[in-house]
C-alpha cells in the first residue's frame, strides 16, 4: 500500500500500485470533476504531483512545459509509490487551459500616458473679454488661447459650434471648457464655466464584424475599458455573409437600409455601455472603427457594389477622419470618427488592427495569424513580409446559421464532450446556468467529439444505427440531442443537425484550404510555421486540440497557437488610445501583399479537399485519431 | 535513327478485384472476372505490361424497360421481359459481366419488391455463369430495401453492389460485408469525393480490394471531358502512391450515351446526322473508348454492337505492342 497525501485533505489515502489519482483523492473525499467521464480527453482533472511515484498513462492536454511542472491528469495518472499531490481549484485550471483576452480585464499599454498618446484634450480656458482696445472676434480668441495651451495651430471648428460659440463665452463669463481633437486641429465643444476636475475623456473602439459587433467604451485618461458590449450585426436578417449583403445594397433603398440598420446596432451597444457605467453618450469624444472593408461601406453609405465585381476593387481603404454628426453615432456630434484603414476588398480594417494587435508585424518568427469569423482572413509572415488571403467561411463559426447556435454569451454551450462508448454528452455553459444554445466554441467541440467518438463520420454523416435515442431523425433530418428540453433553459431540446454540420464542415474547410492555398502561393511549408495566432470572437473559449481535430486548423503542436480573442477590436482600441499604434496600422495595411483567392484555381480542390474530418489527404493529421 | 520512347515509372499501382465465385469459392459462377493492377497509364505497354484488359459489361434491367431508346428494345427483343432470359443474351452478346439495374417501381407502377428483386437476381444467376453486378433504383431507400435481400439471397457469390454515395452507404456496405459481396461507390466527378467516400466506407471495415469506384461521367458531348479528367487525376494520384485512389474504376458510357438526344431521338433529324442505329452505337462506343482510355476498368453498355466494337478496339490497343 502508497501514501498518498493531498493538499486539501487532512488525511492521506493509502491505495495499493496501480490506483488511479482520482480514486485515491475520492477516498480522502476530494471530487475531482471529470467532465469526460475519465477519458484523459478535457484535461480538467488536472493535479500537480508535488512529489512521489506515479505513471502518467495519457498526456494528451498536458504541454511538455505542463508535465515538467508537475502536472497530471487525474483520471490518467495511478500511484506506484507514496505520493504528495496539489488539487489546485477548479477555477484555475480552466484559466491554464484556455488563453481569452478579450472577455477578461484588458491590458492597458504600459507607461500609458494620455496626454502624449492621444489627442483629444479637455482644456479649462480663462479669455480675456473683449474691450474697445481688444477687439479681436470671439473664435480668434479662443484660438489664441488654445494655442497657447497646447500649441495647435489653425483649430478648426465647425458652423454648429460657431453658432453658439458667442453666447457660450459669455455665459460662462469668459471662463470656458474647451474639448479638442489635437491631431485634427479642430474644436470638438465648447462649454461654458470649467470642467470638474476629475472629468474623465471617453471614446469607444468599434468593430464591426459580418455576424457581431462589438464595442468597448474606453477611459482615455486611464486606458481603462469601462464597458465591453457586443451584439449581432442588425443586418444579418438581409444576408450572412459579404456578398449577399452587397447584393442586398444595390437593390431599392438596401443601401441606406443596411446602414440604417448597422448604426442601430451600433448605437443600441453604446446606449447600453453607458447605461453600463452610468454616463452620457455625448461624453464620448472620439471613436475608432475597425471592420471588414464591405461593413466599413455600409455604414459609411459608400456604395459597395465593385467590392463584389471583378476587379473587386474598394471605394476606398484609408477614410479620412470624420464626425460623429457625419458617421451617425449617437455620440459627441463633433466627435472624431477613425476608421481604420484596410487592404482590399476582402482584407479589411479588421485585420489591419488585429496584425497589430496580434504583433505579428514585429516578431521574427514566421507566423500565422487567422482571423476566424464570417469571413476567414489570413496573414502570413513576420516583420520583414507579410501575405494575406480572404476566404469566406459564414456565419456558423459565431454562432449563427446554425439551428440553435447563438453567441457566446450566458447560456451558450461553449464546450461538449462525448462518452467514447454511451455516446452521452456532458458540456460547459457559459455563466453556468441552463444552455439555451451552443456558441461558435462549443460547435468546434461538438463536431470534434461527435467525430472521435464516431457519432458522425467523416463525412460529416450522423450514424443513425448507433444505440442511443439521442441519434434520431428530426425535422431537418438527422440530429444530434446536446441537451433535452427538461435540462435547457428555454425548455426546448438542443439539437445539432445534419445541414449545421454542413454548414461547419463548409466554414472549416474554407479556412483551412485559404491557409493552405497561401502557404503553397508564398511556398513556405508547413512545417515552416513557426506559431499560429488565431483571432476571433467565437467566444471565451476555444480547444486547440478540437479544432485541429476537425482539421479546422493545421495539425500542429498545441504549444504553437495561441489564442488571441477579438482582435480587431483589440487593435481598434489601442488605435484609439495611442497614435503610434496608429500609425503602425497604416503602415501594416500598406506592407501587406493581398493574394485574391477567387483569381487562384487551386482554391476549390483545396475546398473540397478539406470538405472531411479531419481532411481528405489524412496524411496531413497526423496526430487525429478516431476512438 | 533509333527513337528512345520516354518510360514514366509509378510509385503506385491499382488495386486487384476480383467478382464473381465459383463453387470452389463459395459461388456458382463458372468462373470470376479480374481487374486492376495496373503500373502505369493505360495502354502504356511499354512502360508497364497492365494485368488485366477492362471489361466491357451489359447493363440488363429485371423488367421492360419504360425509358429505354427504341432501338435498344427492338435488339434485343421479347428476353427484356424476363431478366434471365436477358442475362443469357447478354452473355451470348459477348458480355463479361452482366449489370442487374433494379427498377423503382414494378410494370404496375406500384414500387418494386424485395421478393421480385430477389427472384430477379436468382433468376440471371442461374440463367448464366458471369459475376453480376446488381444496382438499386437510385434512390437511397428503395436501394437499402431491395439491395440487403438481394445480398443476403447470393451471400458468397461476390457481386457487386451499389450504388454506395456519400449520403447513403452505411446499410450497403454492411450487408456486402456481411455476406461477402463488393461494392460500387459513386461520387459526383470530383476527386476528393471519390477518395472522401472511399475513406468513409473502408472506415466501416470493408477491404479495399472489395469497392469498385464509379466517378460518374458523361456522354460524348455532355461534359464527357469532366468525367475524364477527372479519371485521370484519379489514376495519376493511384499511380504516384495515393491508397486512397487505388481503386478499379466503373463507368457508364451506355446508361450516359443513351440519354442524349442523338441516341435517342430518330425522326426528324438533318440527313448529314446519318443512320439513327448506326449514330447511336457510334455515340455510346466513342464515349467507352474515351473513358477507357482515361482509366476505365468496366464501361457498362447497353447496346450489343457496342460491345463487339469496344471489345474489339480494347483488343486492337492491346496488339500494338506486338507490332512494335
Amino acid at each position: 500500500m502508497h501514501t498518498v497525501r493531498f493538499n486539501s485533505a487532512p488525511e492521506a489515502a493509502h491505495v495499493p500500485t496501480g490506483t488511479l489519482l482520482v480514486e485515491a483523492a475520492g477516498q480522502v473525499g476530494i471530487d475531482i470533476q471529470q467532465p469526460c467521464g475519465g477519458q484523459g480527453r478535457c484535461g480538467r482533472c488536472a493535479v500537480i504531483v508535488d512529489s512521489g511515484a506515479v505513471r502518467r498513462r495519457s498526456t494528451l492536454r498536458l504541454s511538455s512545459a505542463d508535465i515538467e511542472a508537475g502536472y497530471a491528469l487525474a483520471c490518467q495518472t495511478v500511484i506506484e509509490g507514496d505520493a504528495a499531490i496539489t488539487v489546485p481549484p477548479q477555477e484555475q485550471i480552466e484559466r491554464r487551459l484556455t488563453t481569452d483576452l478579450t472577455a477578461r480585464e484588458v491590458p492597458i499599454p504600459a507607461g500609458y500616458n494620455p496626454f502624449e498618446a492621444q489627442p483629444i484634450r479637455r482644456l479649462s480656458l480663462t479669455l480675456s473679454p473683449p474691450t474697445m482696445d481688444d477687439q479681436t472676434d470671439d473664435w480668434s480668441r479662443l484660438q489664441t488661447a488654445a494655442r497657447q495651451q497646447t500649441g495647435v495651430e489653425n483649430l478648426r471648428v465647425s458652423l454648429l459650434l460657431l453658432q453658439k460659440l458667442g453666447h457660450v463665452l459669455r455665459e460662462g463669463g469668459w471662463q470656458v471648457e474647451v474639448l479638442l481633437d489635437t491631431d485634427e486641429a479642430r474644436l470638438i465643444d465648447v462649454k461654458a464655466g470649467y470642467p470638474a476636475d476629475d472629468a474623465p475623456l471617453w471614446g469607444i473602439a468599434i468593430d464591426i464584424g459580418t455576424t457581431t459587433v462589438t464595442v468597448w467604451l474606453v477611459n482615455l485618461l486611464t486606458g481603462e475599458v469601462k464597458a465591453q458590449v457586443a451584439e449581432y450585426n442588425g443586418q444579418i436578417a438581409r444576408g450572412e455573409d459579404v456578398i449577399s449583403r452587397i447584393i442586398y445594397s444595390g437593390k431599392n433603398n438596401g443601401g441606406a437600409e443596411l446602414r440604417r440598420l448597422i448604426l442601430n446596432t451600433i448605437n443600441t451597444l453604446i446606449e447600453t455601455a453607458c447605461q453600463r457605467t452610468t454616463i452620457s453618450a455625448d461624453d464620448i469624444l472620439k471613436a475608432t472603427i475597425a471592420g471588414n472593408s464591405t461593413m466599413m461601406h455600409l455604414l459609411l453609405g459608400i456604395p459597395a457594389q465593385t467590392i463584389r465585381l471583378t476587379p473587386f476593387v474598394t471605394a476606398v481603404n484609408t477614410v479620412p477622419c470624420l464626425t460623429a454628426q457625419e458617421v451617425g453615432l449617437a455620440i459627441h456630434p463633433e466627435a472624431t470618427v477613425d476608421c481604420l484603414p484596410g487592404v482590399a476588398s476582402y482584407v479589411g480594417a479588421d485585420i489591419s488592427a488585429g496584425v497589430l494587435a496580434s504583433g505579428l508585424d514585429d516578431t521574427e518568427a514566421i507566423t500565422l495569424f487567422i482571423d476566424i469569423g464570417t469571413n476567414g482572413e489570413i496573414v502570413m509572415g513576420n516583420k520583414e513580409w507579410l501575405v494575406t488571403c480572404a476566404c469566406s467561411a459564414g456565419p456558423a463559426f459565431e454562432g449563427s446559421g446554425v439551428l440553435h447556435g447563438m453567441r457566446a454569451t450566458k447560456g451558450a454551450i461553449e464546450e461538449v464532450w462525448i462518452h467514447t462508448t454511451t455516446h452521452e454528452p456532458t458540456f460547459r455553459v457559459i455563466g453556468n446556468v441552463r444552455p439555451r444554445g451552443i456558441c461558435g466554441s462549443g460547435l468546434i467541440s461538438l463536431l470534434a467529439e461527435m467525430f472521435l467518438t464516431g457519432v458522425v463520420d467523416k463525412g460529416g454523416n450522423i450514424n443513425l444505427s448507433l444505440q442511443n435515442p439521442r441519434v434520431r431523425m428530426g425535422e431537418h433530418g438527422a440530429e444530434y440531442v446536446i441537451a433535452y428540453a427538461k435540462e435547457t433553459g428555454h425548455n426546448q431540446d438542443i439539437v445539432i443537425t445534419r445541414v449545421d454540420i454542413d454548414n461547419l464542415l463548409r466554414a472549416k474547410a474554407a479556412i483551412y484550404a485559404g491557409f493552405t492555398v497561401l502557404a503553397d502561393r508564398v511556398g513556405v511549408p508547413l512545417a515552416a510555421v513557426e506559431q499560429v495566432l488565431v483571432g476571433g470572437a467565437f467566444g471565451k473559449y476555444i480547444n486547440v486540440e478540437k479544432a485541429v481535430e476537425i482539421g479546422l486548423l493545421p495539425d500542429m503542436s498545441w504549444d504553437q497557437f495561441h489564442f488571441l480573442g477579438n482582435t480587431s477590436i483589440k487593435g481598434a482600441y489601442l488605435a484609439l488610445l495611442d497614435r503610434r499604434a496608429r500609425t503602425r496600422i497604416q503602415h501594416i495595411a500598406g506592407r501587406m501583399t493581398y493574394i485574391e483567392l477567387s483569381a487562384d484555381n487551386s482554391f476549390y480542390e483545396a475546398f473540397t479537399s478539406a470538405l472531411f474530418l479531419p481532411h481528405t489527404d489524412l496524411a496531413r493529421f497526423p496526430s487525429v485519431k478516431v476512438n | 535513327m533509333p527513337v528512345e520512347i520516354p518510360k514514366d515509372t509509378w510509385a503506385g499501382q491499382v488495386r486487384t478485384i476480383t467478382l464473381g465465385a465459383t463453387a470452389a469459392e463459395g459461388g456458382t459462377r463458372s468462373h470470376t472476372v479480374t481487374i486492376g493492377g495496373q503500373k502505369s497509364l493505360p495502354f502504356m505497354h511499354f512502360e508497364h505490361e497492365a494485368p488485366y484488359p477492362p471489361l466491357v459489361a451489359l447493363e440488363i434491367k429485371d423488367r421492360r424497360p419504360d425509358d429505354w431508346s427504341a432501338l435498344l428494345l427492338e435488339r434485343w427483343g421479347d428476353v427484356v421481359n424476363a431478366p434471365g432470359d436477358w442475362a443469357k443474351a447478354a452473355e451470348a452478346a459477348g458480355a463479361e459481366l452482366i449489370v442487374l439495374a433494379l427498377s423503382l417501381t414494378d410494370a404496375n407502377g406500384e414500387p418494386t419488391r424485395p421478393e421480385a428483386a430477389v427472384a430477379a437476381t436468382k433468376a440471371v444467376l442461374a440463367s448464366t455463369g458471369l459475376p453480376l453486378i446488381v444496382w438499386g433504383p437510385g434512390q437511397a431507400e428503395a436501394d437499402n430495401e431491395l439491395l440487403v435481400p438481394v445480398a443476403e439471397a447470393t451471400k458468397g457469390e461476390r457481386i457487386a453492389i451499389g450504388l454506395c454515395e456519400d449520403k447513403n452507404y452505411r446499410t450497403l456496405v454492411a450487408t456486402a460485408m456481411a455476406n461477402n459481396h463488393l461494392v460500387i461507390a459513386r461520387s459526383p466527378m470530383d476527386v476528393n469525393l471519390a477518395k472522401q467516400l472511399n475513406i468513409l466506407i473502408s472506415d466501416m471495415g470493408l477491404p479495399l480490394d472489395r469497392i469498385l469506384m464509379d466517378p460518374t461521367t458523361g456522354a460524348l458531348g455532355y461534359g464527357i471531358e469532366y468525367g475524364y479528367s477527372v479519371m485521370e487525376r484519379l489514376r495519376l494520384a493511384a499511380l504516384q502512391g495515393d491508397g486512397m485512389t487505388q481503386l478499379p474504376m466503373i463507368v457508364t458510357p451506355g446508361y450516359e450515351a443513351w440519354k442524349t438526344k442523338e441516341s435517342k431521338v430518330g425522326a426528324g433529324m438533318p440527313d448529314a446526322w446519318g443512320s439513327w442505329e448506326e449514330r447511336a452505337i457510334t455515340w455510346e462506343t466513342i464515349t467507352a473508348m474515351t473513358l477507357i482510355e482515361s482509366g476505365a476498368d468496366i464501361v457498362v453498355l447497353r447496346h450489343p454492337e457496342s460491345v463487339r466494337r469496344v471489345q474489339t478496339a480494347i483488343k486492337d490497343l492491346n496488339s500494338v505492342r506486338e507490332m512494335a
